[in-house]
């Protein structure tokens, strides 16, 4: 049980159950099987695209490319089905592909200049973006395939969506990525200590390479997961999803200096997120509180993060004097 | 040989004032209208705000932090000044002040939050940038300041030296210098410097490090105030979208200066000048580009190039030059 309770994703799976039984007592609809739907919905694709950023936090640097690879590959996916009428499996690929380029190029270069990878994926940000735009010309793609609508809009069982598969089998991989393989572990060595990693003989162009390529292929799976539930390729896909994938790997209690991410905590956190906003709109609260909300919540997750530390320290203290 | 070059010559800005000379001549020659009086005026009204927003980045990036609140902070501070100005009739010169005001407070919460929690300013400005915004937007319903005093307004459109400069380019022009007699002459100025280097060597000088992270952050809300109050002199209203959304239209030109201008992103380091002139190159490409017509669309994906085309030249810069001096 103590254990237990000094684990990330302990407290938040609490605030998660207490909270989700608080709103559902002052309003029913909060439990309507649409609502629920609704709030699957906003989760998977935010999972997706939290874990996109998670594993470059893992690392110890910041991917601002996210959104920008996820609108490239959105717009490249629908643009290829719609102006070359191409297949969906195939599209699908080439989405991936591009996806993986994108974070190769960000890795790639992070590792070889030895420049602050901020400074390079806020360059590409502007890059991918810049070619997306260049190429739709501001202009949405909307004839999209029956098959990718059917997907996007589906329900398995009840309230549950097919949009849910993927970002589970994802949170379920990146799980065992993280916690199973030596890969992932190493990823963690270098985020925690960069000297000390590659004293021991683990390649840091290697790590910093395939997380930015994880991270990508991530960001093109969330773009493509979004024009299946907006049925339309816009290029302002992924421009919002800054703030919220920092948020979710923030409020699970990932440390920004890198070394320690927590899959579990993450995931809770975009749920924890979507709640609240959802609860938000059902207390039919202004939509800009949702943004004030966020912003607040990661500051509250960081002072919490804090006391911990703190607590954590001091704890140690006593012992070492006894 | 016994050729030596002088030091000047071996500095981020001397490579910089070559690349805006380059890109002058380049633009001038193949577009008709560069060197028109027109454009010269467009461009100086653009290069005062880029230079006051990338130095409002420089002061934060001093301490290895990073402001991304800058927009959405100085689009707020914007925003009250028109409320002050508009709905609450004070006279402009103590509206700016107390706009500057609001500016350098709310660049407090930045810098108090992050060296209480000892967080990466990164997160709490990301925090505190859909704070700022989510509540100018709510308070001021998303309506803009449009009946502002005629005599802001009419100093915003201002046309000086035969019509050449914008008084706002005079003004950022000054913030440079000032800024740079702070950072290089006055006491206050070296301990920022010296807290950015190294914050443990400073703090066991004397200087207080979290103080100094403070006032660091106070300084870039102050500017980024006074940005808001540029933009909304230049525009003539005050319009809660002017910087884009959360103010991520200032984001690209705030880290661009400073970054070319040879602003280490760890920390320690500040170039007044070089900012400036980082600031001018980024404009001039941007006009020159909507001048050759690249198409409006494409502009963004070459300033994204040409920034990691910058990074990329000062890397390889610094590598001849360490190479250079361990042969020597």
């Amino acid at each position: 049980m103590s254990n237990l309770l000094k684990k990330d994703w302990f407290g938040l799976g609490l605030v998660i159950i207490l909270g989700s039984i608080l709103i559902s007592f002052f309003k029913p609809a909060f439990i309507s099987p649409f609502n629920l739907y609704v709030l699957m919905l906003s989760v998977s694709l935010m999972l997706v695209v939290a874990m996109s950023q998670m594993i470059i936090i893992a690392i110890g640097q910041m991917n601002l490319s996210v959104g920008a690879i996820g609108g490239l590959v959105a717009i490249s996916f629908t643009g290829l089905m719609e102006v070359y009428s191409m297949s969906i499996l195939p599209a699908m690929l080439i989405g991936l592909l591009i996806g993986l380029a994108c974070g190769f190029i960000n890795g790639y270069i992070t590792v070889k200049t030895g420049i602050s990878a901020f400074i390079i994926t806020l360059a590409t940000l502007y890059i991918f973006k810049g070619m997306n735009l260049g190429i739709t010309e501001a202009q949405p793609f909307y004839e999209i395939p029956d098959a990718v609508k059917f997907f996007g809009n589906a329900k398995i069982l009840g309230p549950i969506p097919y949009l849910v598969i993927i970002p589970i089998v994802i949170t379920i991989l990146m799980w065992i990525l993280m916690n199973r393989t030596s890969l992932g572990r190493y990823m963690l060595a270098y985020g925690n200590n960069v000297q000390s990693s590659e004293l021991i003989g683990i390649s840091s162009t290697k790590i910093v390479i395939y997380a930015h390529v994880i991270s990508g292929l991530l960001a093109a799976i969330g773009g493509m997961l979004v024009v299946c539930r907006l049925q339309l390729g816009t290029p302002n896909i992924g421009d919002s999803w800054l703030l919220p994938s920092f948020a979710a790997p923030v409020i699970g209690g990932a440390i920004l200096a890198g070394g320690k991410v927590d899959v579990i905590a993450t995931a809770f956190g975009v749920i924890l997120v979507s709640i609240i906003s959802q609860a938000l709109v059902i207390f039919k609260i202004d939509p800009f509180f949702v943004q004030i909300f966020l912003g607040f919540m990661i500051l509250l997750a960081v002072f919490i993060n804090r006391y911990r530390e703190y607590r954590e320290e001091r704890r140690t203290k006593v012992f070492s004097y006894e | 040989m016994n050729f030596k070059i002088p030091n000047f010559v071996k500095t981020n800005q001397f490579g910089l004032l070559c690349l805006v000379i380059f890109f002058i001549c380049i633009f001038s020659f193949s577009t008709d209208g560069f060197t028109s009086r027109f454009n010269i005026y467009a461009l100086s009204r653009v290069v005062a705000l880029d230079i006051m927003i990338g130095l409002a980045m420089m002061v934060v990036i001093l301490t290895g932090g990073l402001n991304l609140s800058l927009g959405a902070l100085g689009v707020s501070a914007a925003m009250f000044g028109g409320w002050c100005m508009e709905s609450m009739g004070i006279p402009i010169p103590i509206s700016i002040i107390l706009v500057l005001a609001f500016g350098s407070f709310l660049g407090w919460i930045n810098g108090f939050v992050t060296v209480r929690t000892g967080v990466h300013s990164f997160i709490v400005t990301l925090a505190t940038m859909s704070i700022y915004f989510g509540f100018m937007t709510l308070l001021t319903e998303a309506e803009a300041f449009r009946k502002l005093p005629e005599i802001f307004t009419d100093f915003g459109s201002l046309k000086l030296f035969n019509k050449y400069i914008s008084p706002l380019l005079i003004i950022s022009v000054l913030t440079c210098f000032i800024l740079y007699y702070v950072f290089k002459f006055t006491d206050i100025g070296r301990k920022l410097i010296a807290a950015g280097a190294n914050p443990d060597a400073a703090e066991l000088s004397g200087i207080s490090v979290d103080r100094m992270f403070i006032y660091c952050h106070m300084l870039s809300g102050f500017l980024a105030a006074l940005a808001g109050i540029m933009l909304t002199a230049r525009i003539g209203a005050a319009i809660p979208s002017m910087a884009g959304h959360l103010g991520f239209d200032w984001l690209l030109p705030a880290f661009l200066a400073p970054v070319l201008g040879g602003t280490l992103l760890s920390g320690g380091k500040v170039t007044v000048f070089g900012t400036m002139l980082g600031a001018i190159l980024v404009t001039l490409i941007n006009n020159g580009l909507y001048l050759i017509d690249v198409g409006e669309f494409w502009v963004r994906f070459f300033l994204g190039m040409i920034l990691l085309g910058a990074v990329l030249l000062d890397r390889a810069r610094e590598y001849f030059t360490v190479k250079n001096s361990i042969v020597s």
